[in-house]
């Protein structure tokens, strides 16, 4: 491994944005291969970032900000990437359900999934199922996330999965759910895809999903 | 020795007079050039014409110090949560002794047969209030909610229930201005007519602002709502240190002090003299997974220094007592809870809320009511000291005894045999041989026994037959408009 990508591993690690982006421009101009420079620089920064974070040396906002320093080289990779024919994990519209104003949790989720390098499409709060359906049928996503933290809520999650059913979505994308009063019982009982009971663990399950591993 | 009469009460002290000078001039300063985000366009016109600087269309209101001392002006020094039995009242007095309440708001329960972890369910509702009703260490009772009742109007349901199970004071949680609405006109019909609910108030109700800085349209309705109705409010200020506060202490007390004073206007500008009490509920959250937690020490010293604060303003204090983050009624469960109460009431809280919830408020437990029913009693007896006057230094007694006799057969020790000690219902305290006897029992099996027997024999105080049927007609009219 050249000097640059470890010192664009030591730099991501620490979230120094500004670094990581002109140490990707540099290897790019120094005519290192876009997807070697992800993988090598990038990817397998992140990935000493996940190690230390789930051993408990690494908290979560240090773990956004590396996500966030990712995201940078990621911008400047980018165009060749796309020339290459490489795409990003996969398009998330996201947001808390009808009713239910809170939003701290779904907030985390989505910070945490864009920093595994999913495009995120935020709805917000007090999201209505037409709203899901009309964000997926137009961003072409393949996941939909939702978050509730009311059980009087917790049954808009049904709805919007049945409605997505009924807009013939079904089979375009994967459901995911999650909130405090949430469990993985009830997601299965009303047809969710999975269940992510944190938003660490949201990011695992969120790659199986798409088929990332 | 000229001094008879109790002993002072303890008070923790974390903040010099200088340093709550310090955050009462932050809250002022954060009033005026942040200000607050208020959902409400009739919340934001009143502070508009009292004198506020609002953006109607960012929704911003930033309120000026002035608007600020008005509102401590005329909020009151104390009020009483009273009971639908009189004896049963909480008067909440600065400075005064603590009551306490259950957590509310739990979705799921651990079952007291089984103790398989599952959804609460409507009849656990009935169990649940029955069993507080007979806990003397639980003084008031906060809604839990079955999740097999019907979603639209489950809040007028459990107040339906908490009436029947309950003469305790009650305290509500509304889902909506409209169902905050019904529940006020029951609880009218309860305590005879409006204005005898005006003058014994025998609901309360929490309001919290959406940290950071944002006040919702249904918190500004039942702020209105509180003062058209006389009802003590909570202005429940939570923050999650590192989430949605600041991750200092000190910024995340910061923070909800300001959300407090704030909640004071809105409810002074609705209605000058309306009873509250300042809710510090300040929450952490767990920077390795983002889970809010409720049981970790800094809470207890936040909370304390809410307490302070509420002190400096002269309003009545509710904190979290027994509280932990713990998946059961187990030994973390305890320690946490512990710590906890005692932390809120030596602060000087006059609410300890928290009995039976674990696991972020999430779940209520029989066994966890019962044992912090004893908890909740040992803070009591904490804060409570004790008389202290010549006869009670025992000089005399002492004198008599004299060295290397005992107090045992002492006329002194006669007679104040009663009333010098708390007598705990839980804790085992005899020999070895004579727990083995009885079945070698922990405090858990021996407040799962409490529980069940409470539940096979407590008889609720019922409501009069004609209050019930009347509460029955604006039930059954009230689903039917909210559906």
């Amino acid at each position: 491994m050249t000097e640059n990508l470890k010192q664009m591993q030591d730099d991501l690690y620490h979230g120094r944005i500004d670094e990581v982006e002109s140490a990707t421009r540099q290897a790019l101009d120094g005519g290192m291969p876009a997807q070697e420079i992800l993988n090598q620089g990038l990817i397998a920064g992140m990935d000493v970032v996940g190690r230390d974070f789930k051993n408990g040396d690494l908290f979560i906002p240090e773990v956004l900000m590396a996500a966030r320093a990712m995201h940078a080289g990621l911008e400047v990779l980018r165009p060749s990437l796309a020339e290459s024919g490489a795409s990003t994990l996969g398009k998330v519209v996201i947001g808390t359900v009808a009713g239910d104003l809170h939003d701290i949790g779904k907030n985390l989720v989505s910070m945490m999934l864009q920093g595994a390098g999913f495009e995120i499409v935020d709805l917000g709060t007090d999201v209505s199922p037409e709203q899901f359906v009309e964000a997926v049928r137009s961003e072409g996503a393949n996941l939909v996330g939702m978050s509730a933290l009311l059980t009087t809520t917790m049954p808009k999650m049904k709805t919007t999965i049945e409605a997505l059913a009924e807009a013939g979505l079904g089979n375009q994308v994967s459901v995911l759910v999650g909130g405090a009063p949430v469990t993985a019982a009830y997601a299965k009982q009303i047809g969710a895809d999975a269940y992510a009971g944190d938003a660490v663990g949201s990011v695992d399950t969120a790659r199986q999903l798409v088929g990332a591993e | 020795m000229t001094d008879a009469g109790n002993t002072k009460k303890p008070l923790i002290r974390y903040l010099s007079d200088d340093q709550v000078e310090q955050i009462h001039a932050g809250s002022l300063d954060l009033l005026e050039k942040t200000g607050i985000e208020v959902d409400h366009e009739g919340g934001l016109q009143a502070l508009a014409d009292a004198g506020a600087h609002v953006d109607f269309t960012s929704k911003r209101a930033r309120i000026p110090r002035e608007l600020v001392f008005q509102g401590l002006e005329t909020v009151p020094d104390r009020f009483t949560l009273a009971a639908r039995n009189p004896d049963k009242d909480c008067p909440l007095v600065p400075g005064g002794r603590p009551y306490s309440r259950n957590g509310g708001g739990a979705d799921f329960t651990i079952d007291l047969e089984t103790g398989e972890f599952r959804p609460l369910l409507h009849a656990d509702v009935k169990d649940y209030f029955k069993l507080m009703d007979a806990l003397d260490g639980i003084s008031f009772i906060a809604p839990v909610f079955g999740q097999d009742m019907p979603v639209i109007g489950r809040d007028i349901l459990m107040l339906r229930e908490a009436f029947a199970h309950t003469d305790k004071p009650i305290h509500l949680r509304a889902f909506t201005g409209e169902s905050l609405k019904y529940m006020f006109e029951m609880a009218a019909i309860v305590a005879g007519g409006k204005d005898a609910l005006k003058a014994r108030p025998i609901v309360s109700l929490l309001e919290a602002p959406i940290s950071p800085l944002k006040f919702l349209d249904v918190t500004v309705d039942a702020l209105w709502l509180c003062g058209e109705y006389g009802i003590p409010l909570d202005v429940c200020v939570m923050p999650i240190a590192g989430g949605t506060g600041p991750m200092t202490m000190a910024g995340n007390v910061q923070l909800l002090n300001t959300e407090f004073l704030a909640g004071v206007v809105i409810s002074q500008l609705a209605n000058p003299g309306a009873p509250l009490q300042y809710a510090p509920r300040p929450m952490a959250m767990d920077m390795r997974t983002g889970f809010s937690l409720a049981g970790s020490v800094e809470l207890g010293v936040m909370a304390a220094v809410g307490a302070q604060m509420a002190h400096f303003y002269n309003v009545p204090v509710s904190l979290h007592g027994p509280w932990s983050d713990s998946m059961t009624h187990d030994g973390q469960s305890v320690l946490e809870r512990t710590y906890m109460a005692l932390m809120a009431a030596l602060a000087g809280a006059n609410v300890l809320v928290g009995a039976g919830m674990m696991q972020q408020s999430l779940v209520i437990s029989h066994e966890q009511l019962v044992i912090d029913d004893e908890v909740n009693r040992i803070a009591f007896r904490a804060v409570e000291g004790f008389e202290i006057d010549e006869e009670r230094l025992a000089w005399d007694a002492i004198d008599r005894v004299g060295p290397g006799g005992n107090f045992v057969e002492e006329m002194h020790t006669l007679k104040f045999l009663r009333g010098e000690r708390y007598k705990p219902s839980l804790l085992y305290r005899d020999s070895r041989e004579a727990w083995e006897a009885a079945g070698s029992k922990t405090m858990l099996d021996r407040a799962k026994e409490k529980a069940i027997s409470i539940l096979e024999e407590h008889q609720p105080n019922p409501l009069p037959v004609d209050t019930s049927q009347e509460l029955d007609r604006l039930v059954a009219l009230a689903l039917k408009s909210l559906a």
